[in-house]
């Protein structure tokens, strides 16, 4: 039954996408919509498909990127997270420094960065991993901060050291948490690579966008929106099923019973 | 080997934004090898006064011994073992392998040790072992954290209501395996119950608790041979003195 309700959910969404994307087309073709001000779908399409080469290569590029801040950024929230769970005399002034972080202004870092750094893939890494790394940290800490008092209490009752506790309680307990944080992270981790290209770089999906938008050449520019979209929700889709993979345990009851 | 329990002027407050009592001069001797419950009105201090006893909570005045051990001690010995009011089950661990984990943790060699699957089989849950928490009745998620419990086996039990979500044949069952379990091994039990009947079938003794902050108002030696019937008129009479002092103990609060 499950399987078929996820089946039915996912022709509904096809079903409204594909609308979207005809009134889109009808209404450039009605209206005589200039394409240097809104080009249609099934000219952006084309464009994409005339282009496979440019737009492979700026995809890996960007891709790489992303995936590269992403794996720091989740890796240095986790540890982290797990640190302040371990010692919580620390979380006060990391957190501060944390919101910090958070609250400065990415699209300003980016081209001091790049101007720092030069047009390679290093200061996307950074980008991408400082606009990452606080979404995990904030959720993986409240993860490991959710678990079950009594289980605390129970565990605190068999002697077990904090690493057992964190390793046998907290850690899964937190697991839900962290694909929560994953979700959001990942297509944060597309934006960030983005953003950071468009302030300088030698090649991506920013860059394309970037040379396209000077020349208002808009097929092209939407042909890299329509990349950064797809590859956002696949991202997201794909945490979510290893999310139901991996957090098997958390279903609601109903379903066994 | 069993410990002895004593207590001695013990007081606690529970600190919120004001000092409210729960506990008030408890003074205790509890033997090694007794088993005695626990009983009171809700919120009488009761799950407290277990807490207090598995170094789970620190006295706010008097003291707490094991033996010659602190509750803490105790604890880092593995000497005690402590039940929940809650299941407390790890959802994402098969009901065998929730029952198994004490044991990981386990540096003491026990000789009385029930493994999983008896310990299991004693509950009645041996057909669900491959099974997860969630799938489990509420009543059956009890009965697999008494499992859990009783494959501890150390020398003191801290039960906190463990047939809290029982029907009334299960409890009976389980109670003839938990003193099957207990005889021969007889560690010192402190059992909370609301549950006038499960008191005095279970126990050597009955304290009972007066409304918050608790103080033990009545102390019965249970003189019944087990297995005992709830029928019989010596029973009833135990039950009867137990329910007046609870009823005493609720118009003075």
């Amino acid at each position: 039954m499950n399987g078929e309700r996820q089946t039915s959910s996912t022709m509904i969404a096809a079903a409204i996408l594909l609308f979207f994307f005809i009134v889109w087309e009808l209404a450039v073709f009605s209206s005589g919509i200039q394409p240097y001000l809104l080009p249609s779908p099934s000219h952006i399409l084309k464009t994409l498909f005339a282009n496979p080469e440019l737009y492979v290569r700026a995809t890996w590029f960007t891709l790489g990127e992303a995936l590269a801040g992403l794996t720091l950024g989740v890796l240095a929230g986790v540890l982290l997270a797990s640190l302040l769970s371990l010692a919580p005399r620390l979380e006060g002034g990391v957190m501060t420094l944390a919101i910090l972080i958070k609250s400065t202004p990415m699209v300003a870092v980016a081209p001091l960065l790049t101007l720092w750094l030069g047009f390679g893939v290093l200061p996307k890494i950074i980008i991408t991993a400082l606009l990452t790394f606080f979404p995990v940290l904030v959720n993986m800490l409240s993860g490991l901060h959710s678990t079950d008092a009594a289980l605390v209490d129970l565990f605190r009752s068999w002697h077990t050291g904090r690493w057992e506790t964190y390793f046998h309680l907290r850690l899964p307990y937190a697991l839900p948490y962290l694909f929560a944080a994953l979700k959001i992270s990942a297509p944060l981790a597309l934006i960030g690579a983005v953003v950071a290209e468009w302030t300088g770089a030698s090649g991506g999906l920013g860059r394309t966008m970037w040379l396209a938008y000077t020349n208002l050449n808009l097929p092209y520019l939407f042909a890299a929106i329509f990349i950064l979209a797809a590859a956002g929700m696949l991202a997201y889709w794909g945490l979510a099923g290893l999310e139901q993979r991996c957090v098997f345990w958390k279903g609601t009851s109903q379903d066994e019973f | 080997m069993s410990l002895p329990i004593r207590m001695r002027a013990l007081n606690h407050n529970f600190v919120n934004h004001r000092v409210k009592p729960a506990l008030k001069e408890i003074n205790l001797q509890i033997e090694a090898g007794q088993f005695v419950a626990l009983v009171g009105p809700s919120g009488c201090g009761k799950s407290t006064l277990l807490r207090l006893t598995a170094g789970l909570l620190n006295p706010s005045q008097g003291e707490i011994h094991l033996g010659t051990l602190t509750p803490a001690q105790a604890v880092s010995q593995q000497r005690l073992a402590w039940m929940a009011q809650s299941p407390a089950l790890l959802p994402w661990l098969t009901v065998e392998a929730n029952v198994a984990l004490p044991q990981r943790f386990n540096h003491r060699a026990l000789t009385q040790r029930l493994s999983p699957q008896e310990a299991l089989e004693r509950v009645g849950l041996l057909d669900a072992a491959r099974e997860y928490p969630r799938t489990l009745s509420g009543g059956m998620q009890q009965r697999l954290a008494l499992a859990r419990t009783l494959t501890q086996d150390y020398d003191v039990w801290l039960m906190d209501e463990p047939y809290a979500a029982l029907d009334e044949l299960t409890r009976a069952h389980l109670s003839s395996e938990i003193l099957q379990h207990w005889e021969p091994i007889r560690p010192t039990v402190v059992w909370v119950t609301h549950h006038l009947y499960e008191a005095v079938h279970l126990a050597d003794r009955v304290l009972v608790m007066s409304p918050a902050p608790g103080q033990i108002i009545l102390d019965v030696d249970v003189n019944l041979p087990r297995p005992r019937r709830e029928d019989s008129s010596e029973f009833q009479a135990v039950v009867a003195q137990l329910r007046q002092a609870l009823q005493q103990g609720e118009a003075a609060g």
